[in-house]
């Protein structure tokens, strides 16, 4: 560097340079409201007089995680990075990450995916460039820093980003592994096996805080079909049900240990489709059948998914009532970012 | 500490040490939606992992694709892995 300052720790690892615009302490942040994707449930006939009226509702299928929903203030283009506080860490810590990041007038939303219900909720840790941050403090003690512009880019009265560890994570390959489902009993739950990385051990996992946005998503789905069809009190019946049954997952995350960070999938949404016909006059079980594969309840659920502000690019023409199916994407790798809490608190 | 840098606030309470930070942000990136850039000029150190964020989606379910990327000296090569349903993604790349 021809000018300015540059602080490196006893490893040659670069803490402070003056050309990089470092991120400094936005504040904290609770969620302005929370919420879960409703149940996507379209079918015919509630009670068919005959076939199986088993499961025509969510029974078996996985419990959704909710979404937290912040508001950062924050005047920029940039987006904020935000540090997720998680409500517990350990083996048996729900898992979560960031699904939304978006700019809203002077705000930027964030969305936090957890994979399970609890009383507690996140809270988020938010960092900004200087230029960005419109705190003021009569303080005159510290250390500032200026590019070759004039421009501040590093200030200790605003308590800079201090990173402890970070590496690289990746989430599994599916959500739910082996059978999805026999009968009208769907399997369709997370049982893919945490993936984990280290990082520098820490003192207490508790203080920890991650930035790790969720990139991968995965969809799965079960379906069946059951029919019969014969002579009953000399009157010939028939009888159809097809049912498909669906997951959309979310990658997410959690702090395992102190040195440990692990990412799995939660259940971000889930839907059921089902047609079930009884006939008794038609003598022809595959009209029956062929029904079945009318697009009337699909058309129904892409409405309520619409209303539902939720899977704004599935179509039914396409056939993709899904987003896609038994699949994932975004997979690569992404970085992981480790903080502590008690820096801010 | 025996060396390094420690800053303190007027309270006398420590703002920063060199003893317990690690990886420095050292730049941002944006790839607007179903777009390949290259990025120049990107501090080279001897160990750097990069963050991806998807930006502006509609919701938290949207069928996208973020950006992949590859960085290589002082490029940060990103590209689009469709034409039409890569979202825009921001690139925070630290390093130590």
């Amino acid at each position: 560097m021809a000018h300015g300052l540059l602080v490196k720790n006893n490893n040659g690892e670069v803490l402070i340079d003056s050309d990089f615009k470092h991120y400094h302490f936005l504040g904290k942040y609770t969620h302005s409201s929370l919420t879960s994707v409703p149940d996507l449930l379209e079918g015919g006939v509630a009670s068919g007089a005959q076939g199986s009226n088993a499961n025509k509702g969510v029974e078996n299928m996985p419990a959704k995680g909710e979404i937290y929903k912040y508001q950062v203030a924050v005047n920029g283009a940039t987006p904020p990075i935000c540090f997720v506080k998680p409500t517990s860490t350990g083996s048996n810590a729900p898992f979560a990450g960031i699904v939304l990041t978006k700019q809203v007038s002077n705000y930027w939303e964030i969305w936090i995916f957890q994979s399970a219900v609890t009383s507690a909720s996140p809270v988020l840790y938010c960092f900004s460039p200087l230029s960005q941050i419109s705190n003021s403090t009569s303080s005159t003690h510290g250390l500032k820093t200026f590019d070759s512009s004039g421009a501040v880019t590093f200030d200790s009265r605003f308590k800079p980003l201090k990173v402890v560890g970070g590496g690289n994570i990746t989430a599994p390959a599916l959500a739910h592994t082996g059978s999805v489902g026999s009968g009208f009993t769907v399997s369709l739950n997370v049982n893919a096996s945490n993936v984990s990385t280290s990082f520098t051990n820490q003192s207490s996992a508790s203080d920890l805080i991650y930035y790790c946005p969720s990139l991968a998503h995965a969809c799965q789905q079960y379906t069946y079909i059951e029919a019969d069809e014969g002579w009953h009190s000399y009157t010939y019946y028939a009888w159809a049900r097809g049912d498909l049954w669906w997951c959309f997952y979310r990658s997410c995350f959690r702090i395992a240990s102190t040195s440990s960070f692990q990412a799995n999938y939660g259940v971000y949404a889930r839907g059921h489709v089902y047609e079930h016909k009884v006939d008794s006059t038609n003598l022809l079980l595959g009209l029956v059948l062929g029904a079945i594969t009318g697009g009337a309840y699909f058309v129904a659920a892409i409405a309520a998914l619409g209303n539902a502000g939720v899977f704004t690019n599935a179509s039914v023409d396409g056939g993709n009532y899904l987003p896609y199916e038994n699949g994932s994407r975004n997979r690569s790798a992404n970085a992981f970012i480790i903080s502590k809490a008690s820096y801010y608190d | 500490m025996s060396y390094g840098v420690e800053i303190f606030d007027a309270s006398g309470g420590e703002i920063f040490s060199s003893t317990d930070s690690t990886f420095t942000l050292l730049g941002v990136y944006t790839s607007n939606a179903d777009t390949t850039v290259t990025h120049a000029n990107v501090p080279i150190m001897p160990t750097r992992i990069v963050t991806r964020v998807m930006v502006d989606q509609i919701s938290g379910d949207d069928e996208s694709y973020v950006h992949t990327f590859s960085l290589s000296g002082s490029n940060l090569i990103t590209t689009r892995p469709s034409s039409t349903e890569t979202v825009k993604t921001v690139f925070m790349v630290f390093g130590k």
